[in-house]
């Protein structure tokens, strides 16, 4: 490991011997890591996103939290049984596919 | 995590290591693990003047005169001295260090009170940034209150109460703020609160409570009254409006946004139709009157826009025991002018709230760097688990729920953000010693 070690003094001279670097041509300085490119763009944030901090401390976040859920009117329990929610959608056929 | 011992090897690692991002105050709150008290002087001759506390960026000594009439500050000077050798005590020190004057410089003495005034000593609030104080004068108590429309009847009444801003630097009092017999709590200064360039005050007597702007320049300015009216312009409206024929009072604006929010509360919390009266008659008409006789008692601000106000009987403002009286506690948003939560007490929920959050409740700006390290048992494990052996050694949640709540809404600047008293770098006894005020033998 002569080019990335040099000549420091090593406690054990034999430590990192059998390390060959895979490609004796290659200097360091030209390795570059592999970059990895997303196939999909449904996690792309919208263009115009700003990330700041919450200006609400967190004392009262949890009191407006708490406060939405108390006068929320509670669902009766017939209405439970057919999902409102939009949350789940059916999966339709892959149209990202590359 | 105490680090090492070695003062000189901390002081290069300061010149070499970055503190981690955004973590530079607590570097420097940790460097005091090296620096402890450990001399004492006794027996120093000082002035006969009562010593009321340092400000916390340790640039002023702020003392009253016996009279309770005058202000008087001090420039802390820190003595310089450096010994050679071990074990260095106190007669080693020279006799420079036994004299009052080594330590302070007089900077200026103001006369804040007129002749039937007197300073409440109890009320000093100290601006940062601009280095104002707000000081506090007033008459005494009258014992006789004549009934007075729109004032509480039972609660005290003074003469005069003046709030005073005054600058540090050189002793000019900058603006004034008057309150003709009126009632505000100036024991350890319960009745008012600072959060960065805004003062609520509780008038206790009327109802109202005043938030007042500090501008730059040094002048109070009111911003608006919470009370009878919670818009700016509910005054005009209602007198444009509405003719109101003799005898006919409307309730305060802040009750009626109180009654409100607890209907809306309990009727959605049921969902039949005819189960909906019985439980609004049980829970809200039953006690109407309960809530028509309640008075705010105490408010702090919990960010700008947001007041955690404490409502209570009116027996219980002048009682010294609030243990009997049921107090209730409420989140009101200025702008909205809508009460977000409201709680009794010894609900859990509030519990929750102040175990969890509590040193969100001292309200410190962002500006103020050591203010928001102040100890408390939401952000330190040590304090956690201490209030964690008393809950566990409580005999009824109940009166510890109670008990624990009182201290809420918080006063204002009345812990020390000293490091000492840091429990994450510090262990020490709260019951031995004084209170954070200077020691005078």
């Amino acid at each position: 490991m002569a080019f990335l070690m040099g000549d420091w003094p090593s406690y054990d001279p034999q430590n990192f011997s059998q390390i060959r670097p895979s490609d004796p041509s290659a200097q360091p300085s030209k390795l570059t890591p592999a970059t990895y490119h997303p196939t999909h763009n449904r996690t792309v944030p919208p263009p115009n996103q700003v990330i700041t901090t919450e200006a609400r401390n967190i004392l009262l976040r949890q009191i407006y939290q708490k406060a939405e859920d108390k006068l929320r009117p509670k669902r009766a329990a017939t209405d439970l049984l057919t999902p409102e929610h939009g949350c789940k959608q059916p999966r339709g056929a892959f149209s990202n596919d590359p | 995590m105490f680090k090492s011992l070695n003062v000189t090897a901390r002081v290069f690692e300061r010149q070499i290591v970055q503190p981690r991002p955004s973590a530079s105050v607590n570097s420097v709150r940790q460097f005091y693990e090296n620096f402890v008290p450990s001399c004492t002087i006794y027996d120093i001759d000082c002035p006969d003047i009562s010593f009321r506390k340092f400000t916390d960026d340790g640039k002023y000594l702020i003392s009253f005169s016996r009279n309770h009439q005058e202000l008087i500050v001090y420039r802390p000077t820190w003595l310089s001295f450096s010994y050679k050798g071990e074990d260095c005590d106190s007669d080693a020190l020279s006799q420079r260090a036994k004299r009052f004057d080594s330590f302070f410089i007089h900077l200026y003495t103001v006369s804040l009170a007129t002749s039937n005034e007197f300073i409440c000593k109890d009320v000093f609030l100290y601006l940062e940034g601009l280095e104002f104080g707000i000081f506090a004068t007033s008459t005494a108590q009258t014992h006789e209150v004549p009934a007075t429309e729109g004032a509480v009847n039972g609660v005290q009444c003074v003469e005069k109460i003046v709030f005073h801003l005054v600058r540090l630097e050189d002793g000019f009092i900058l603006d004034e703020k008057v309150f003709c017999n009126d009632f505000v709590n100036l024991t350890h200064s319960m009745g008012v609160f600072l959060h960065e360039d805004l003062l609520c005050i509780m008038s206790l007597r009327y109802q109202a409570i005043h938030i007042v702007q500090i501008r730059d320049s040094g002048n109070l300015v009111d911003v608006r009254i919470v009370g009878t009216f919670c818009r700016e312009d509910d005054e005009l409206f209602i007198g444009s409006h509405i003719q109101v024929t003799e005898g006919q009072i409307f309730l305060s604006g802040i009750k009626q946004r109180l009654l409100s929010y607890i209907f809306r509360k309990h009727w959605s919390e049921e969902t039949d139709q005819t189960l909906r009266i019985q439980h609004l008659k049980k829970k809200f008409y039953f006690h109407f009157q309960d809530y028509i006789d309640l008075i705010m008692w105490k408010v702090q601000f919990l960010d700008r826009h947001h007041l955690l106000i404490k409502f209570g009987s009116v027996d219980g403002v002048v009682s010294r025991t609030t243990d009997q009286h049921p107090s209730f506690f409420a989140v009101y948003n200025m702008e909205t002018t809508e009460i977000i939560s409201f709680f009794q007490n010894s609900t859990e929920e509030l519990y929750y709230l102040y175990e969890q959050f509590c040193d969100h409740f001292t309200a410190s700006s962002r500006s103020s760097l050591h203010a928001n390290f102040i100890s408390s048992h939401s952000n330190n494990i040590y304090a956690f688990d201490q209030l964690c052996v008393i809950k566990n050694r409580a005999s009824s949640f109940l009166q510890f729920v109670k008990k624990m709540v009182t201290s809420l809404p918080y006063t204002c600047q009345s812990q020390s953000p000293s490091p000492y008293f840091d429990l994450s770098l510090f262990r020490y006894d709260e019951k031995v010693g004084n209170s954070p005020l200077t020691q005078v033998p």
